[in-house]
């Protein structure tokens, strides 16, 4: 593939920057948001934040917080028929992966009419969305960046993939301090998602010299922070994070992820399991299904995790998956697939539901079902 | 639907589709949509400011809600909206009993009415058309009013069907005076016939008889004379088209008119007539058949502003600053002050309905003013009686070469 495409917002960051919300959305012509967030945030005081100071713009806001964990098709029907009987003209979306994935859904709808399965898939956007301002408060999603909006179609029980250049928000606005309000297992289930978009969009098919840059510094910046910024809730670790989740969200965004997202997409359609948790279970697993198609790169990961070592790239890629297991082992997360999932009977279900998957396509590794089986037999 | 293949994901072709394109045609048909509704405006304001009357969107309660120029011509309110239409028009506090606007929106057909307003100190008459506006997307009824000015369209009227009487009235003054002149040749010719024979035969009659006859005769003769002025005035003033101006002697002008009244003013015992008339008054330049209607319209005036009372009327002509002066004073009832100012106005008129139409004074002013470059006024005290003044150029020596 010579040809590439870098695609992204303009990104504001730095603490505080949350400020500028109100005039970047007057920016884009607004005259009545619509704003989407969720319940956690209503709680740690940031909607009202938000909501003030786009009072203090005398930017009128409609505000919309019917969105779940793993955001749902009728949720997002639900807010874009609100978006059109409030006369809405800019979204602003503040939460992690959930409102953002919800807003951007909400967006596409206002756009283009239909239902939201009718987008599931590659380009398949044809009218422009409302202009939107996306707020991450984890550091981790990569929504914010992406041009990927992942919704539940309930009935199917499929975490379905929208992509397109569409979804590329206008504006992302970085501010770490959102951080500091999130509890310790909520920054680290952020940064393993971060660490899998990173180690995912570094191998893909489709990985550039671009996207390989900020896979490489998102990977080297988790490894280095995580556990200042969880245990100690360290500024300077949560601000480089928040970096790590921006840069691997440009690299995915970009590059594409594997089959470790295939199989999380797949079981949390099917058992609305929180995202980050399902990576420290499966990412050791599905590096070592990879290594065998992408060893240098493997080794280079393994080098940034467990550091400089003369050895082969094998060796080092194996050191780097054996350090990343001690890493989570520490940091005390779960890392059995037993643990998320009631028996194996539905395994296979997943794994078959997987493989359809976009995120497949760009797995380094040609995969089939079974493969994929076979990752998460070892993991369970 | 096709699978994803990894060049999709790539998306070389497909870009954040932004509403740039949407934007730009909108422009576009903004553009022309606005530029077309420009020239319909500029087509509209030509339309309208090529209407020459008074147009005003009233109200249902008539407030002024939109005016057009020549509204902002005639009256000097920078700001009539909202003000009542009646209040600038007659400055009174309720609406013209002539009003068509009120008929014209509970009938909703457009109405006329033709009424008399008072405008910058000048009576002026107006033609009112009211169409009403209805419209079930209007909040409420509206009426559009032109006025139109026929105070000159209604005034030469007039004076057409004066000039027209005149005129048929001279025509038939000229015939009877020439069917009068022939018998009065007769007449004035055997008179002198009888004269010439009574000097021969004066010793052969007896005395008595002779004075009795030479007095009968001068008497004859002297009426005879008095009516030959008489017929010549009539003859003069039955040819009206000899508007030229020539030297006239004014003297001469007042006298033939009094001729022409002289049975009028026989009548009215209780009238003294006196003449002041200067000797040597130097000629006027002008025409002597409308300085007469002049004179005749001044006299039949102040006759009737002495009406049934004891009165005088004093005629007296002179010169003073350098104009030929001509003075008609009665003894009369006066003339209010209030009113002083409308006399020269056309279809001002004091006189009971049927004695006048009230063009007699606007004529004289018409004719001294306009057409002999002089000035007609008038002064007067209510109950002592009142006097016009005419004055008339005299030309200098060096325009008579």
């Amino acid at each position: 593939m010579v040809i590439t495409k870098f695609a992204i917002p303009e990104v504001i960051s730095g603490h505080g920057s949350i400020e500028f919300v109100a005039k970047c959305a007057l920016r884009l012509g607004a005259k009545r948001v619509f704003f989407v967030s969720d319940n956690g945030l209503e709680q740690s005081g940031w909607v009202d934040r938000v909501l003030d100071i786009l009072d203090g713009n005398d930017l009128p806001a409609v505000y919309f917080d019917k969105v779940s964990s793993n955001p749902r098709d009728y949720q997002v029907h639900e807010g874009a028929d609100l978006y059109a009987r409030e006369r809405c003209d800019v979204i602003i979306a503040l939460g992690g992966g959930s409102p953002m994935d919800a807003a951007k859904g909400i967006g596409t709808l206002v756009g283009n009419g239909g239902r939201i399965g009718d987008f599931e898939g590659a380009n398949r956007i044809m009218c422009p969305l409302p202009p939107m301002i996306l707020i991450p408060s984890t550091a981790g999603s990569g929504s914010d960046v992406s041009q990927f909006c992942i919704i539940t179609d309930v009935e199917r029980e499929v975490k379905m993939s929208i992509i397109s250049r569409s979804l590329v928000p206008n504006i992302s606005i970085i501010d770490p301090d959102l951080l500091l309000s999130k509890d310790a297992d909520l920054i680290l289930a952020s940064a393993i998602d971060a660490m899998a978009h990173a180690v995912e969009s570094y191998v893909s098919k489709l990985a550039t010299p671009i996207t390989r840059m900020h896979s490489h510094k998102a990977i080297e910046l988790i490894v280095k922070n995580i556990q200042p910024a969880v245990e100690d809730k360290d500024t300077e670790a949560l601000r480089q994070l928040s970096i790590a989740s921006t840069s691997a969200g440009m690299a995915f965004s970009n590059a594409g992820l594997g089959v470790l997202h295939s199989i999380a997409h797949s079981l949390g359609g099917m058992y609305d399991v929180l995202h980050g948790m399902v990576h420290p279970v499966l990412l050791p697993s599905v590096m070592r299904f990879n290594m065998r198609e992408c060893t240098e790169t493997m080794g280079t990961i393994g080098r940034i995790i467990a550091g400089a070592r003369l050895c082969s790239d094998q060796q080092a890629a194996l050191a780097g998956i054996d350090k990343l297991e001690e890493l989570f082992a520490s940091l005390g997360v779960n890392q059995r697939l037993r643990d998320l999932l009631p028996d194996q009977s539905s395994i296979e279900q997943i794994c078959r539901v997987a493989i359809q998957d976009v995120c497949s396509l760009t797995n380094p590794r040609e995969s089939s079902w079974r493969d994929l089986r076979g990752i998460c037999e070892e993991a369970w | 639907m096709p699978p994803t293949e990894l060049s999709d994901l790539v998306g070389i072709e497909h870009s954040k589709l932004g509403y740039f394109h949407e934007l730009q045609l909108k422009l576009e048909e903004l553009k022309a949509a606005n530029m077309e509704t420009e020239n319909r405006r500029q087509e509209i304001a030509a339309i309208l400011d090529g209407i020459t009357d008074v147009m005003m969107v009233l109200s249902e309660n008539l407030k002024i809600i939109s005016v057009n120029h020549v509204f902002r011509e005639l009256f000097d309110d920078p700001a009539p909206e909202g003000k009542y239409c009646y209040q600038i028009f007659r400055g009174q506090d309720h609406p013209c009993p002539e009003c068509p606007a009120f008929k014209s929106l509970s009938t909703n057909t457009v109405c006329k009415e033709t009424a008399f307003f008072r405008i910058n100190g000048v009576n002026r008459q107006y033609e009112m058309v009211a169409s009403p506006i209805k419209n079930q997307d209007l909040p409420e009824y509206k009426v559009l009013i032109f006025k139109r000015d026929v105070t000159l369209e209604k005034e030469y009227q007039a004076k057409y069907y004066h000039a027209e009487k005149m005129a048929t009235v001279g025509v038939l003054a000229t015939g009877v005076a020439h069917e009068v002149n022939n018998p009065l040749m007769a007449i004035s010719g055997y008179a002198e016939g009888i004269q010439r024979r009574l000097g021969r035969h004066w010793k052969s009659l007896p005395g008595e008889l002779a004075g009795d006859l030479e007095e009968y005769t001068q008497t004859i003769l002297r009426e005879c004379q008095r009516c030959q002025q008489i017929v010549n005035s009539m003859l003069n003033f039955g040819h009206p088209e000899a508007t030229t101006q020539s030297p006239v002697n004014i003297n001469d002008v007042v006298m033939e008119t009094l001729h022409l009244l002289h049975y009028h003013l026989k009548k009215r015992q209780n009238l003294t007539m006196r003449t002041e008339l200067a000797r040597n008054l130097p000629f006027v330049h002008g025409n002597a058949a409308q300085l007469k209607q002049v004179f005749l319209n001044l006299l039949t005036n102040a006759i009737d502003a002495i009406g049934e009372e004891e009165g005088v009327i004093t005629v007296q002509s002179g010169v003073t600053d350098g104009m030929v002066r001509l003075e008609i004073s009665d003894t009369g009832q006066g003339i209010s002050a209030d009113i002083r100012g409308n006399l020269f106005d056309p279809f001002f008129t004091t006189k009971p309905a049927g004695n006048g139409i009230g063009i007699g004074l606007s004529t004289c002013y018409t004719i001294v003013v306009k057409e002999h470059a002089g000035d007609i006024r008038l002064e007067s005290e209510v109950g002592k009686g009142s006097t016009f003044i005419v004055d008339l150029p005299v030309p200098r020596e060096e325009d008579d070469d």
